[in-house]
């Protein structure tokens, strides 16, 4: 084949440009560590890693939700246990109070602890986090949710808002209880009602009034006070609702048995005596407060002499009250506890994953170094090839020799 | 025969001294491109007649010619046409391809920087700090669409120039073959065998030249003129009429420039897509990859916009108010007049706009519309799907197979026949996309309203708010939802205000079988918002309902919105709801990066297919330098040869004379 010299410069500077390209390239590959460095690099699995790089953002993303939430839930969870304690301590100071022996300055003091108490409570209901946001007020996060007015008595001024994060594609965890639930919900012992009692000369008392047919129960007159007179005769029960109509009556009243009407079940506990009479009204939930008011009140009678059985029936109310507002608020604990274990599964789900998922992107992108520099070695190597050939070939001329 | 001895001896000088010229025209011009290499060709003059014999009496240079191949040199031209259009296809695409890769890795990163922010947001909702972050955030993300845009624009423009540039380079060599063949016409003698070699060797150097910009055809007449063709056969050099390439502004959109054949009273538009060389590439590479691209980037910014925006109405900021648009809203006027190009050649004077119903139903296709004299009719220019949408002044019209997502509303104007409008529904969307909120506080973290069942429900049915569109006037109802199993396997329920319980008016009663759902409307009419009723809600009878406290939610530690608004990330909105963001941004990077690879391979392979046919004719017509070294030895002797010659003749005329005197 004839060669022309322009022939021979064309090819040997395009050859030699080419292989020059090829080290460019390789260089750029190598001190970039990657694999791909745009979508040309390898456009089939640019799209993967692209869902990689999704994948880790969106992992990083519930990674911090996840710290959020573990905060503000061990929060309560704190809350929740010193509420625990305070109650314990209140449990023992009424046991005390119980105590025949104690006598009205020593009743005293016991009320003035059961104060402290109570303050102490409060003040644990109107936590704020770090930043200065009340945990118990719901939504309204800039409220104080709990506020002691003249009586006593204790309101809430939150809402029932409850902010959840999203931890997973498909798991949101809620961050805050509310104070509502937290600290008002508690399950009156009796069942749906609470029992105001007028006259108590036997020391009988309700065990149980509970709502079984609603809507027998819903049509019924309104509001759903029922009030409970016994006698004239030793086993003569009648209930009026609050209309005045009679809803039961019997003559046959058997201490325990079961009192129906209106879709509700009420039992009794003792041995009613003839005038004794007392008034349930619908109340499902008794605030740990109202409780705590109810015990003080108790505690600051002293040593009552008159209507000791109705001293002893309200004590024992307060006590079971107290007991549900204990495992009330154990089971708050338990749910934010419960919340921070999800939490540190899903911790621990997302760190697998996330292992997981670099390692695929890795398998993608990064470079294979030994492999990188073997090929940049050989490219390197044509390059040179190239060159000396081209300098020897170019060097042999027939001018040479004229 | 002494006299002869002379001539033949001095014709054997000419002769040689000729070839020493060629050769060294040959040296002279080895690096002189489109150059043919010259062959003196030499021939021996005949004879006198001498008694019988004839006795030769020397040589002559017949001709010079170039040693030209021309199958060689066309396949050298057509693979030039070739390797011009792949290599500017490649370089284009590479460059497209840093640039979505660059540029597209930058939307991707502030667009999960805005995320992060919003999710921020969404963990504190009463945070100032981290609100103004949102919007920080969302600066960037706009600014790097512009930016992307802005890029798109700049590669645009300049393919648009190297159009002009090749344009006003076609011309300028169709001038000067025009002017070469004039030339070769007035400077031949009939009487003359040789060719103007180099004449010849030019105008082919600059056929070259030309076919690496279009395809080239080329017809020479028994004159040596030439006529060019280009593309698909369109006159350029007509004999000594030479024609000019001129550059037209595109119709309706001027940057889509076109180019046109001017003669010396006429001109006509070619379709320059079709003219193959690096002339077909440009504009293959701008209404092709470019669009695509910039199409794909323009949706996506309009989903991101619409996405976020609508979400932003659904909820309510810290100050309790209806959240405004973050980004600048899609169905703003301008916006919606730029969807709409119309051409110089209609001659009604319709006004038309186009607005987006659904993002998710967007593609990334161009329309057309046209009056057809009783309808308009719209036509999918990807596809070529084509729908009657109606009679002018019947509008808004909308297509409904398929429904593309967007309505197209007349706003002035009589159409008149063939009237054209070119819809573009994605138009402008990235470069001017921009954040028009600028309060921090103004980001609606807040929901407007929440379900709160009652504990004494005793089935699994749930009640959900689905679609919030005036959360001010949401977040004024008070109301309950209740629902009981009124026969068996059918649902009734009934809204109602919780001050006002039926047997007052209700705001909405019904019914709904097992296993479905009811979506109820409050108020009906024009709804503020939309609960939707799932599950079988049996309830312990028509006094004793399952039921359902909807009210006020609103408060500065509500970040329920703000939620909602960051789990959009991972919502897929583009492409009929089938891509998240980042997918969509992704799909369209790794498209222009397989076109790029792929307009690599294609690039290779031209330049082999090149090199080969340079070779070819290379190995005709090539100067090589030892060749020529030979030569000049071989012609330097035959030069001295035919000295001696001459020298010996001389001796001889000098033995004569001295013997004779």
């Amino acid at each position: 084949m004839r060669v022309s010299t322009a022939q021979f410069y064309y090819q040997s500077t395009l050859q030699m440009s080419n292989k020059a390209s090829d080290v460019n390239e390789q260089m750029g590959y190598i001190s970039s560590g990657k694999r791909v460095l745009t979508a040309k690099d390898d456009a089939v699995q640019f799209g993967t890693l692209a869902g990689y790089n999704e994948d880790l953002a969106n992992i990083e993303k519930y990674k911090r939700n996840i710290t959020m939430a573990e905060n503000q839930n061990s929060l309560q969870e704190v809350v929740f246990a010193d509420a625990e304690l305070i109650l314990d301590k209140i449990k023992q100071d009424m046991l005390l109070a119980n105590n025949g022996r104690m006598s009205n300055e020593d009743l005293q003091a016991v009320a003035n602890q059961l104060r402290n108490s109570f303050d102490q409570l409060l003040d644990l209901a109107n936590t704020q986090d770090e930043k200065s946001e009340y945990i118990f007020s719901g939504y309204q996060t800039q409220q104080q949710p709990f506020s002691q007015q003249v009586d006593n008595s204790v309101i809430y001024n939150g809402d029932s808002g409850v902010n959840q994060l999203q931890i997973a594609k498909n798991i949101d965890i809620a961050t805050n209880q509310t104070g509502d639930a937290a600290f008002l919900n508690v399950a009156n012992t009796i069942g749906g009602f609470s029992a105001d009692y007028t006259t108590n000369t036997s020391g009988v008392s309700v065990e149980s009034a509970n709502v079984t047919d609603r809507n027998q129960y819903n049509t019924s007159a309104m509001p759903h006070d029922y009030t409970f007179t016994f006698g004239p005769g030793t086993a003569e029960l009648n209930v009026l609702d609050s209309g005045g109509a009679n809803v039961f009556n019997t003559t046959n009243y058997v201490a325990g048995q079961t009192i129906t009407f209106d879709g509700i079940d009420v039992t009794l506990s003792g041995n009613p005596l003839p005038g004794d009479s007392f008034k349930i009204s619908e109340e499902e939930n008794i605030s740990i407060f109202a409780t705590l008011n109810d015990a003080i009140e108790w505690v600051e009678k002293g040593a009552v002499s008159t209507d000791q059985e109705q001293h002893q029936v309200d004590y024992n109310a307060i006590l079971n009250q107290l007991d549900s507002a204990m495992t009330h608020i154990s089971s708050r604990r338990a749910d934010s506890g419960i919340r921070l274990q999800v939490l540190e599964s899903q911790t621990n789900r997302h760190l697998d994953s996330e292992l997981n998922t670099a390692t695929s992107k890795a398998s993608i992108e990064d470079l294979d170094f030994a492999k990188a520099i073997t090929e940049f070695e050989q490219s390197q190597t044509a390059l040179q090839a190239s060159q000396q050939t081209f300098t020897q070939v170019q060097n042999l001329s027939l001018f040479n020799y004229l | 025969m002494t006299v002869s001895l002379y001539q033949t001896g001095v014709s054997g000088l000419l002769a040689a001294q000729q070839q020493l010229a060629t050769t060294g025209h040959n040296i002279s011009n080895v690096n002189t491109e489109g150059y043919t290499r010259q062959r003196a060709e030499q021939n021996a003059s005949l004879g006198l007649t001498n008694g019988s014999n004839y006795i030769g009496s020397g040589t002559y240079v017949q001709d010079i010619t170039r040693l030209y191949d021309q199958f060689s040199y066309k396949e050298q031209l057509s693979s030039k046409s070739n390797l011009g259009n792949a290599d500017f296809l490649d370089s284009r695409l590479t460059q497209l391809d840093q640039v979505m890769s660059a540029s597209g890795n930058a939307v991707n990163d502030s667009l999960g920087l805005f995320y992060e922010a919003l999710n921020g947001v969404a963990d504190n909702p009463n945070d100032a700090g981290l609100r103004s972050i949102v919007l920080t955030q969302a600066e960037t993300l706009t600014n790097n669409f512009n930016e992307l845009e802005s890029d798109f624009n700049q590669m645009q423009k300049s393919v648009n120039g190297e159009i002009a540039q090749v344009a006003s380079k076609i011309s300028e060599i169709s001038l000067e073959i025009a002017k070469i063949n004039d030339t070769i016409l007035h400077s031949q003698d009939p009487s003359q065998v040789g060719q103007p070699n180099d004449l010849l060797d030019k105008r082919d150097q600059l056929i070259t030249e030309l076919s690496e910009y279009t395809n080239v055809n080329t017809v020479i007449d028994s004159n040596g003129i030439m006529s060019v063709m280009i593309g698909q056969g369109t006159t350029l050099v007509a004999g000594i009429t030479p024609l000019t390439i001129e550059v037209r502004a595109g119709d309706p959109d001027p940057l889509k420039t076109g180019i046109a054949l001017v003669g010396k009273n006429s001109s006509a538009a070619i379709d320059a897509s079709s003219m193959g060389g690096s002339l077909a590439a440009s504009i293959e590479f701008r209404d092709e990859h470019l669009a695509q691209a910039r199409t794909e980037i323009d949706r996506l910014a309009m989903a991101i916009s619409s996405t976020i925006n609508d979400s932003q109405a659904s909820g309510l900021d810290l100050n309790g108010l209806q959240g405004a648009n973050i980004f600048t809203d899609i169905n703003a006027t301008n916006l919606q007049l730029g969807r709409v190009s119309t051409p110089s050649s209609n001659t009604g004077d319709v006004n038309a706009q186009v607005q987006i119903n659904d993002v998710s139903l967007l593609t990334t296709d161009e329309f057309e519309i046209r009056y057809d004299g009783t309808n308009y009719v719209m036509t999918n220019m990807t596809s070529g799907a084509t729908e009657t949408l109606g009679m002018p002044g019947t509008g808004p019209f909308t297509s409904s197979s398929p429904d593309y997502g967007f309505t197209f509303i007349e706003n002035s104007g009589t159409p008149n026949n063939g009237d054209v409008f070119v819809i573009t529904p994605t138009k402008n969307s990235a470069s001017l996309m921009d954040v028009t909120l600028k309060d921090g506080n103004a980001i609606a973290a807040s929901g407007a309203v929440s379900v709160t069942p009652s504990s004494h429900n005793v089935s699994a049915g749930e009640i959900t708010i689905t679609n919030i569109t005036d959360p001010e006037a949401a977040r004024t109802y008070d109301l309950t939802v209740d629902v009981y199993e009124s026969a068996p396997n059918t649902f009734e329920y009934r809204v109602y205000n919780t001050a006002t319980p039926p047997p007052a008016a209700t705001i909405a009663t019904g019914t709904y079988a097992a296993g479905g759902s009811v979506t109820v409307d409050i108020p009906a009419g024009s709804p503020a918002f939309q609960i939707e009723i799932t599950g079988d809600m049996v309830g312990s009878g028509s006094s004793a309902r399952e039921e359902f406290t909807i009210s006020d939610a609103f408060g500065v530690g509500n970040g329920t919105n703000a939620v909602a608004m960051a789990k959009t990330q991972e919502q897929g909105v583009v492409n009929g709801s089938k891509e998240t963001f980042n997918q969509s941004l992704a799909i369209t990077t790794s498209v222009v990066g397989s076109k790029a690879s792929n307009a690599e391979l294609v690039a290779d392979t031209a330049e082999a297919m090149f090199t080969q046919a340079f070779n070819r004719n290379q190995e005709t017509s090539g100067v090589n330098l030892d060749e020529e070294a030979a030569n000049l030895l071989k012609f330097q002797q035959a030069y001295q040869a035919a000295s001696q010659i001459i020298s010996t003749a001389n001796t001889i005329f000098d033995t004569i004379l001295s013997a004779v005197r």
